[in-house]
């Protein structure tokens, strides 16, 4: 049993891109997949902006199932793990399929299926809603859509922890396959566009009316999105026999709860600064190793301060020569597959020595005073990066990926 | 590698059979069963008018006078457990200071009901109108979060929906989490709500018990005649602990989590082959992990609910992964009495074992009387019978693949 895992595939389905070259090319050049709504009619809000997955064609990568018999969270969790399994060079022949497991994490699961079952209810017409609900609708289908498609008879877990579940899933398949219950996992997020959320985040004032802008002095809120990220995860060892690429090491995560709001963060950043602490040192990280921080960054006037607030407080003088940034200013919110997305993006860091910037940060905030990589990627050594991600029920996970030639 | 064992120092139930191990445990011994006609919600027009719910269910009872409102049904059916199962365990909060206790949750659908609701005032209302305390509730992770603060829960937190295997998915999560020393002291298990809309779904996909059958209104699990499930609701958790530090804080050990398993029927159900080997090897590796031998398994707390092709799968399954050891060993299936409670169901089978350990009676499943033709569980029987169990096997199978199997054995063995 080999305690060391690492990533050897990287699959993305984003408003900015799918599949991993094109979509790291567009982080690097500070693409913003932005744009008005168009999954659904926004006229009754006062927002309309958000970041949909644009041409995505699900039977391009579904080939064992129907494809126009899934909800859209398994489509895209599909093809982004069809995307990391060739990215990986694995052959589904070559695997033991009892031995290849899926972790993964969602904050809706399939809304949009609730949400037809909701206007057949609103408009008395509940009979159009048929057997089909229960197989497409609770949110457990998506990593077993995935694992029905590609054989993986294995480990198969939802963690649905909102908008942190990515990171607790890729944890999670860590340590299932440092158990040895698993030869192979695939691991990572997916959300849907959905009507549900875009209107619960429109109702709690966190929607930005043009732009995400996170750590901006003006900024003005988060953008709901839509996407997926799946890594292929398996042993160091696994991984050198078969001459497999290594992106990098997953050296440790930490999870937290503030049990402190639903929906706020709590206001000196404990749970987060814990969940940094108990992944530095779960991965034997001291603290001025990190070279990169992958922020949650949502946009939100509160996220950004206090997460900065967090950052300080585990890092403290250090903090201020770690470069952070924020994929959301690009891809908006993705949910529950942003963490999993931002999971990649480190990965492709360690593995590029390269770190996406911030977009749309050009009014510095006194609240926000580190180096948050404000517009331009930057090319660095990028020996450990950590991905931070919070919630709403105040669930708080970080991970720390290392690149796989330097071992503690 | 080293591992800790991991003990269990505590428990809980909200259950149709009472809101404590000892009440559900006299009940399925009684063979009084849970299952009634649904009150909460109209059930006209469906075909299944038949449901485990609890009745008068108030939370107040068990978290005293505090704000509630901001929690929904599902989020107070586990706050209510958690409160029980903290003081059960020794673990109450004038004993704790921060994040010695965490809480990993198992739920299929948390509340797709508060979900639903939240979306028709906002299609009936006006976005504008749509409540943004609601909204916090529509994330599947809500009832553990809700929980969280409720009870001052700052360790772990995670919420896993696997379905009807969320909840024995959630213990062993937990269990590993640890044995790895991940974690010291984790609640682990699981819950879900009867509402109207997980309903409409199982009745609509015909997984529902039907009324006009001559076998009566109960599910009948394994038996020739049973026609589906009934749906059922609560929330049961255990109290999981390091061995070790439990000891040293003087903890009572109600028993230990030897070992787990998992598996995933990529058929789901739909090839008979494929399903009862995902069954089976789900059982295998819990053995394995657990490191015993089929014959060293007393007992099966089975995840049969009544339906057709899933009893079916999990019988021949069981004998499977049991080497066909299976003709001494005693049977039970719970949901017969308390319907399938989905994130509930694993936890309460292993409340109810626990039980059953201590006390030497299983359970057993109300008017079975003619176990399907070819069913290799000789064992399975309508009244409760007399078992010494030192080491059970608690099975969960779900609707769409998933499968979980998991080990418990008494301490002092």
């Amino acid at each position: 049993m080999d305690h060391r895992i690492v990533i050897t595939g990287i699959g993305v389905v984003t408003p900015i891109g799918t599949g991993c070259e094109g979509f790291w090319r567009n982080l690097l050049a500070g693409y913003s997949g932005i744009a008005p709504v168009q999954s659904f009619d926004t006229s009754g809000y006062n927002v309309h902006r958000g970041a949909e997955v644009k041409e995505f064609n699900a039977k391009e990568y579904t080939l064992n199932l129907d494809a126009a018999h899934l909800g859209r969270a398994s489509q895209f969790a599909i093809a982004a793990s069809r995307l990391a399994l060739a990215d990986a060079g694995v052959e589904i022949r070559s695997i033991d399929l009892k031995r290849a497991g899926v972790s993964m994490g969602t904050t809706s699961g399939e809304p949009r299926e609730v949400e037809r079952f909701d206007d057949s209810y609103v408009s008395k017409d509940l009979g159009r809603i048929g057997p089909e609900f229960l197989s497409l609708y609770p949110c457990h289908v998506i990593a077993a859509h995935v694992a029905s498609e590609l054989h993986f008879a294995g480990v198969n877990t939802m963690i649905p922890t909102a908008c942190a579940a990515g990171n607790y899933a890729i944890a999670h398949a860590l340590d299932v396959l440092r158990a040895g219950r698993a030869d192979l996992m695939l691991a990572g997020g997916s959300d849907a566009f959905s009507r549900i959320t875009f209107t619960g985040f429109a109702r709690l004032g966190a929607v930005a009316p043009e732009i995400c802008q996170p750590f901006d002095r003006f900024r003005k809120g988060m953008i709901p999105a839509e996407g997926a990220g799946v890594l292929v995860l398996e042993s160091l060892s696994r991984a050198r026999k078969r001459g497999a690429r290594i992106y990098a090491e997953v050296a440790g995560y930490g999870l937290s709860c503030d049990a402190h709001h639903m929906t706020a963060a709590h206001p000196q950043g404990d749970g987060a600064a814990r969940a940094m602490q108990q992944a530095l040192a779960d991965s034997r990280t001291e603290p001025e190793e990190v070279s990169y921080i992958s922020a949650h960054g949502t946009g939100t006037p509160t996220n950004d301060r206090l997460e900065t607030i967090a950052v300080k407080r585990l890092f403290k003088d250090a903090a201020y020569r770690i470069p952070i940034s924020s994929i959301k200013s690009m891809l908006g919110h993705t949910m529950g597959a942003a963490s999993a997305i931002e999971a990649a993006v480190c990965a492709l860091a360690v593995f590029h020595d390269c770190v996406p910037p911030t977009i749309n940060l050009n009014e510095p905030d006194p609240d926000c005073d580190l180096d948050y990589v404000p517009n331009y990627a930057r090319r660095l050594r990028v020996n450990v990066a950590m991905n931070n991600a919070y919630a709403f029920g105040g669930n708080n996970a970080s991970l720390i990926l290392r690149k796989w030639e330097l071992s503690n | 590698m080293m591992r800790n064992r991991v003990v269990i120092t505590g428990m809980s139930v909200v259950s149709a059979l009472g809101d404590s191990p000892a009440r559900l445990y006299a009940s399925l011994c009684e063979g009084r069963s849970g299952i009634k006609p649904v009150r909460g919600f109209s059930t006209a027009g469906l075909g299944c008018p038949l449901g485990g719910e609890i009745a008068d269910f108030d939370a107040a009872n068990y978290l005293g006078q505090r704000n509630l409102r901001p929690l929904d049904r599902t989020s107070r059916l586990v706050a209510s457990a958690a409160q029980l199962a903290l003081e059960d365990s020794g673990w109450s909060a004038d004993v704790r200071k921060g994040d010695e206790v965490g809480l990993v949750l198992g739920t299929m659908f948390c509340s797709v009901h508060t979900i639903s609701e939240f979306d028709r005032r906002a299609l009936e209302a006006g976005p504008a109108y749509a409540s943004p305390m609601d909204f916090s509730n529509t994330v599947i992770n809500a009832a553990a979060g809700q929980t969280a603060i409720v009870h001052d829960l700052r360790g772990v937190n995670t919420t896993i929906s696997t379905g009807v295997t969320s909840g024995l998915a959630a213990i062993a999560y937990a269990t590993d989490l640890i044995r790895s020393g991940r974690a010291h002291a984790l609640l682990a298990g699981g819950a879900d709500e009867l509402c109207f809309e997980s309903f409409y779904g199982f009745d609509r996909a015909g997984l529902l018990c039907r009324s006009d059958n001559c076998a009566g209104d109960f599910p009948i699990p394994f038996d020739a005649r049973r026609n589906g499930s009934a749906l059922g609701e609560g929330a049961a958790l255990l109290m999981l602990e390091d061995a070790a530090l439990a000891r040293k804080r003087g903890a009572r050990v109600l028993g230990e989590v030897r070992g787990h398993g998992a598996s995933y029927d990529c058929s789901r159900g739909h090839d008979d082959k494929e399903s009862v080997e995902a069954v089976a090897y789900a059982i295998r590796q819990a053995l394995h992990d657990a490191f015993m031998l089929p014959n060293e398994i007393d007992c099966l707390s089975a995840s049969a609910n009544g339906s057709e092709l899933g009893d079916r799968h999990e019988a021949y399954g069981v004998f499977a992964g049991l080497n066909g050891q299976t003709h001494r060993l005693p049977v039970t299936a719970v949901k017969s009495m308390l319907g399938e409670t989905l994130g509930a169901s694993g936890p309460m089978q292993t409340v109810a074992l626990l039980e059953t350990m201590r006390d030497g009676v299983l359970p057993g499943i109300p008017q079975l009387e003619t176990i399907e033709d070819g069913f290799p569980l000789e064992m399975a029987r309508a009244e409760s019978q007399e078992a010494e169990v030192i080491n059970g096997l608690i099975n969960s199978v779900g609707l769409d693949g998933h499968c979980c199997s998991l080990i418990l054995s008494q301490c002092d063995r």
